[in-house]
């Protein structure tokens, strides 16, 4: 534990030595949702966005968006604090020296990601405060159902950090694939958008992806949409999932960096 | 300025996943936009005759496609250039490099030279997966948008220039490209009609030469509007390359002398 604070505490001294970047995290989500407000406002009767709430069972579109973005940066964080946290030291030079020090490499990745969900927690905050200012959201919900959705999902994905992480060590490029990755992932899942708009060999593919059920299961104890399954079930599926990303993505880590260790390939960027 | 695109390239061979996006994005982007708009306009069309109200056209798919692929150029221009001297400051390289006697500015044209390489097979990649993938409906006169898109040129270069300097001068580029290309995104009206936007929003919109760029290749790809129709905006993207061109340049001499006098070329 004290290994990986030490990890975290250093994240967090290069955090506030670019001040910069904390405000662009608070910032740059608003200036990403403003087009997607107009976009809703070009499609709606006033404040009503008459089309969606057929889908979904509510007509504010804005509050379905900005609750998905909340969830869509914890993804980034664990997707960006693992795999791009690999490829900064890369080109740095010294993830050769932090690799060969006596700590088991997975705590070095789940630690990259500890200052960045800490650091999340606190700009979602100022986002959401901001889209509330901004956008007159509404977020009437219940707090606790939503908390045992997100919990299991959060945690899956550090399963696939492992394996994303794993993939920028092979590859020694992380921006287009974790870019790509995080993107796709947010398509498929319905992070702006309900899954059933998809078409339908994305929707088998989007059922497939245990954020689905993330989204689909936050939004509906928060603002009361229509689930895909019932909650219950949807949080049974999430800690199924859980279980099956952390055990996979542990498995393909260890297996693509042994190979990079036999190649000798760490030091290279 | 040849020796540094040719550099360019030599990089980009060596991480291969850039062909990966280059060819990936222009269809991957614009698809958050309209799924978006597929899920406003509802199941049986309630949102759709609104849009187009407010659009001029229901043609939404053409519509999104053309303002996300003009503003994903920008896009990795920015990130292109701004971060080409940034990056080298990182790996410790660009002293040396600012040290040769070769023109600094000369080095940063290079760069720019291999950044429109990759914007010509983003445009190709893009233009392809629209008619073939999205199926988008076009009405295209190709002068139209030649002449759009060849006096954006100066305008989106002219910026990456002057972004890379300041890139260097601030040693940040993460931040400075979310800012920039985040005034782009609200008020240029990538995926919206700029019908919806407020007052204030629209007169600023009006200034920004993207807006122009996204409107004339509306117009000539959507409506066939040919160079005589689009003579607003193509004399307003004109004007804007001169000023934009100017500014990089003189934005580059001075963060050049800046960094020299003050020794800040290696620190970062």
């Amino acid at each position: 534990m004290r290994r990986l604070l030490a990890i975290a505490r250093k994240d967090l001294l290069l955090m506030v030595r670019y001040p910069l970047l904390a405000v662009s995290r608070v910032v740059e989500p608003i200036a990403w949702l403003t087009p997607v407000y107009f976009l809703g406002r070009a499609f709606s009767r006033g404040a009503d966005a008459v089309g969606f709430a057929a889908w979904t069972g509510t007509g504010d579109y804005m509050a379905f968006v900005v609750v998905g973005w909340i969830l869509s940066s914890y993804v980034s964080a664990v997707l960006w604090g693992m795999g791009f946290a690999l490829k900064t030291e890369m080109d740095a030079g010294v993830l050769e020296s932090n690799w060969l020090a006596p700590q088991p490499p997975a705590l070095l990745l789940v630690g990259r990601t500890l200052a960045s969900v800490l650091f999340t927690t606190v700009t979602s905050a100022g986002f959401a405060a901001l889209a509330v200012l901004l956008f007159g959201i509404s977020i009437p919900g219940r707090l606790l159902p939503a908390v045992t959705i997100v919990l299991p999902v959060v945690v899956g994905l550090y399963g696939l950090g492992f394996l994303m992480a794993g993939s920028v060590l092979r590859m020694r490029d992380a921006n287009t694939l974790i870019d790509i990755g995080n993107y796709v992932l947010g398509l498929l899942s319905g992070r702006d958008y309900p899954v059933s708009i998809l078409p339908r060999p994305l929707i088998v593919l989007s059922l497939l992806l245990p954020l689905t059920y993330g989204y689909d299961g936050l939004r509906a104890a928060l603002l009361g949409t229509r689930p895909l399954v019932p909650l219950p079930a949807e949080i049974g599926l999430a800690v199924l999932f859980m279980v099956a990303t952390v055990a996979i993505g542990v498995w393909g880590f260890g297996r693509l960096e042994r190979r990079c260790r036999i190649e000798g390939t760490l030091a290279q960027h | 300025m040849g020796a540094v695109a040719r550099r360019e390239l030599l990089i980009i061979r060596r991480y291969p996943s850039w062909i990966l996006g280059v060819v990936v994005w222009p269809v991957l982007f614009p698809l958050a936009y309209l799924f978006s708009s597929r899920a406003l306009a509802g199941p049986r069309g309630e949102g759709l005759s609104l849009f187009a109200q407010s659009a001029g056209t229901a043609n939404y798919v053409g519509f999104i496609v053309i303002g996300a692929t003009a503003w994903m150029w920008l896009n990795i221009t920015l990130w292109g250039l701004g971060t080409s001297l940034r990056a080298e400051q990182l790996r410790g390289t660009l002293e040396s490099n600012w040290l040769s006697p070769a023109p600094r500015f000369a080095m940063l044209i290079g760069t720019a030279a291999g950044e429109a390489i990759k914007a010509g097979v983003f445009f190709a990649v893009s233009v392809v997966g629209s008619l073939v993938i999205l199926r988008v409906p076009v009405n295209a006169s190709v002068p139209g948008a030649v002449a759009v898109i060849g006096l954006s040129i100066p305008w989106i270069y002219g910026l990456g220039t002057a972004f890379a300097a300041g890139v260097l001068r601030f040693k940040e580029a993460n931040a400075i490209v979310y800012f920039v290309r985040g005034v782009f995104l609200i008020f240029a009206g990538i995926s919206f009609p700029l019908a919806v936007l407020p007052g204030w929003m629209h007169r600023v919109a009006e200034w920004l030469p993207l807006t122009h760029t996204i409107t004339g290749l509306r117009a000539a790809l959507l409506d066939g509007a040919g160079p005589a129709r689009l003579v607003p905006q193509l004399t307003f993207l004109a004007y804007s390359g001169v000023v934009l061109a100017a500014l990089g340049y003189a934005t580059f001499q001075a963060v050049d002398a800046h960094v020299r006098r003050t020794g800040a070329v290696w620190t970062h």
